[in-house]
């Protein structure tokens, strides 16, 4: 019983510490239409101190979505156009030398931010890339022969396009497993395209966001989901999950097997945990269930899962390999 | 007058007479001494199966040769360089073999060639020699073979390589003995097929007939009584939960043991059921307990029982939605 209170007690504290959230929402939901699915994963993501890769085709609000949040949630943003003659210190930044007193002085580059949306992240060549991953792993950088950390809370949203693969250099499986996400972005609905249409073709400027979280309200928020339960059984069902796309034999997928060039990393196993436990934040839960280990299971293990050849000649997507893994290993 | 010409006929007599002696004596000399002992020319007879083969195939060749029983007789066969266009490659020969017969010396010779060439081919030639009893040769008489075999060319002319021994042709079974051994098996194959259909039919037929909602109640039964022996009530919970989500899945025809709490209410909404807020209200309560740590009291967990035996009672009443 003692137990049940203090979950009871748990609960209600993350209630009240969730609000910032509800509010957060409005204020992007002033220049969102749409997107649900993506802001709820942004809002996850920032809650477990994770990086998002978002893919999708231009013009589907993916930077709005980005600085809008930003802004609501108060953090400084950064928008960092990636090129192909792009070097690492425009992103990390440089010394300088100062003539009056004849020294060199560090000058920060953009990464020094609370939200970075590193645009096209696919347009720029392998050192500036691993320059921005290192710092999202690290979280700090050296310039010289200086080491500065980063802002907390610090989130990376990497942006490619998954039909311009012409002039790109492709993340490294590497790299990319060190983004706790990889979200799809889709086309809206109709009803929403009609309301984007009617809300933006205006000459007036944006509707402004009022900056409504504070970042002790995020480090709070992340000290309750340290504290959230998770009942060995769903820890259980993540490793089985993690294993399945590993062993499809061992959980009666045998046509798997063929299908799968290489399975999900023990990161995937970490990162579904951590989403999980978000995702129950956000549904004023203090216990994660395997409802939210579903809820988030595509997105934290699609760009972990490398479709073997069969999988491709048969226009097989991960989408549908974690599919079928959901369908079959058995719910606790 | 008389006596001179009886004197010049017994003068012609005795010259007549020397003359004679003179004529027989080298002969009664030079008399073969073999001849004088009753010995007689050997006779050399060949016999060759098959006349007729292809080209690389073995030929055998009987060499029988009778002579005079104080001798015996030898093969020799001309070295095959000196064979007619090496046409006869020999490969075997056997130990001569000898059958008593009463006054005559008899050998038989027994070799095996391989044939090239092509066309009719005569044998080789051969030496029969004739030793005596101390052994020396007393004799070598050399024989052409007047016998010939056709040889079929069917490939190169040129191939001097052996062609492989022929298995040997076993009889054939008649195919009016194979026709009933293979309807048999044919009938036997497809009263096979009509069992396992049979079975096949009476098993799904009677799976049909096992009706989960009294499965799932005879379980509830059975977890009560474990309750009252004592069971923990959280695993008496997370029973509760197998139990009904295995009901749903028969029952409905839904994938509810492979899904979570909102899928099943999902799909249990999508198909329109009776009550379904008290079957939700149990998984939910299940849910608490499984992955909340949620410690119930026995009383809790009996009534949780209940309403499960009579949510599936009611289900049980109204029958399942078509597909």
């Amino acid at each position: 019983m003692q137990h049940d209170t203090e979950l009871e007690e748990l609960r209600r504290q993350i209630t009240e510490a969730s609000h910032f959230i509800e509010h957060a929402q409005e204020q992007l939901s002033l220049r969102v239409i749409g997107q649900h699915d993506v802001i709820r994963k942004v809002f996850i993501a920032m809650l477990v101190n994770g990086h998002i890769l978002l893919e999708g085709v231009p013009g589907l609000a993916k930077t709005l979505i980005i600085s809008t949040f930003a802004a609501a949630m108060n953090l400084k943003f950064q928008r960092i156009q990636f090129t192909p003659d792009m070097l690492p210190a425009d992103l990390v930044g440089t010394m300088i030398y100062n003539p009056k007193d004849m020294e060199f002085y560090p000058r920060k580059g953009p990464v020094f931010a609370n939200v970075i949306l590193a645009d096209e992240i696919n347009r720029s060549p392998a050192k500036v890339q691993s320059a921005l991953l290192e710092a999202m792993q690290e979280r700090q950088v050296t310039i010289g022969s200086q080491t500065f950390p980063l802002q907390e809370p610090f989130m990376v949203l990497a942006t490619q396009n998954p039909v311009e693969h012409e002039g790109t250099y492709l993340l490294p499986e590497a790299q990319v497993d060190r983004f706790m996400m990889k979200v799809l972005v889709d086309y809206p609905s109709y009803d929403e395209e009609l309301e984007i249409m009617i809300r933006s073709a205006t000459t007036a400027g944006t509707t402004p966001v009022k900056p409504v979280v504070q970042p002790d309200d995020i480090f709070k928020a992340r000290a309750l989901i340290d504290r959230s339960y998770v009942d060995p059984r769903v820890q259980r069902y993540i490793v089985d999950l993690v294993v399945a796309t590993r062993k499809p034999s061992q959980y009666g997928m045998p046509s798997l097997e063929a299908m799968i060039e290489y399975g999900a990393s023990p990161r995937a196993s970490i990162f579904l945990l951590l989403a999980a436990k978000a995702h129950a934040f956000l549904q004023h839960r203090a216990y994660i269930t395997p409802e939210d280990v579903k809820a988030i299971a595509y997105d934290t293990l699609r760009h972990r899962i490398r479709p073997g050849y069969e999988a491709e000649a048969d226009n097989i997507k991960p989408d549908d390999i974690i599919r079928q893994i959901l369908q079959n290993v058995q719910v606790p | 007058m008389n006596t001179k010409p009886e004197r010049k006929t017994a003068g012609h007599r005795t010259r007549r007479l020397i003359y004679l002696l003179l004529v027989l004596l080298p002969i009664a000399i030079f008399y073969p001494q073999s001849r004088a002992e009753g010995k007689t020319q050997p006779i050399v007879t060949v016999q060759v199966t098959p006349d007729s083969l292809l080209v690389g195939d073995r030929v055998h060749c009987i060499i029988d040769v009778r002579h005079a029983p104080s001798e015996v007789s030898a093969l020799e066969i001309a070295p095959s360089d000196t064979l007619s266009e090496r046409s006869f490659e020999l490969i075997s020969r056997k130990q001569p073999s000898s059958s008593p017969i009463p006054g005559i010396g008899h050998e038989t010779y027994q070799l095996e060639f391989a044939v090239f060439g092509s066309g009719r081919q005569l044998l080789p030639p051969f030496f029969v020699v004739m030793r005596n009893s101390e052994g020396k040769e007393t004799e070598r008489i050399s024989f052409k073979p007047s016998t010939s075999v056709f040889v079929q060319a069917l490939t190169d002319t040129s191939m001097h390589d052996l062609r492989p021994i022929k298995p040997p042709l076993k009889p054939s079974i008649p195919t009016l003995l194979l026709m009933p051994i293979m309807l048999g098996a044919i009938g036997a194959a497809l009263m096979v097929l009509l069992l396992l259909f049979i079975l096949k039919r009476t098993v799904s037929k009677s799976a049909e007939k096992i009706d989960p909602g009294h499965v799932a109640q005879r379980k509830l039964r059975k977890l009560g009584s474990r309750l009252s022996a004592g069971m923990p009530p959280p695993e008496c919970y997370e029973e509760l939960s197998n139990i009904m989500r295995s009901f749903l899945e028969h029952h409905y025809r839904i994938r509810a043991l492979e899904a979570v709490t909102q899928e099943i209410e999902r799909d249990l909404k999508k198909l329109g059921v009776a009550g379904f807020e008290s079957i939700m209200n149990l998984l939910k309560q299940a849910d608490l307990v499984k992955f909340a740590d949620s410690r119930p009291d026995v009383e809790e967990s009996r009534q949780s029982l209940h309403k499960a035996t009579e949510v599936i009672r009611s289900t049980r009443i109204t029958s399942p939605p078509e597909e």
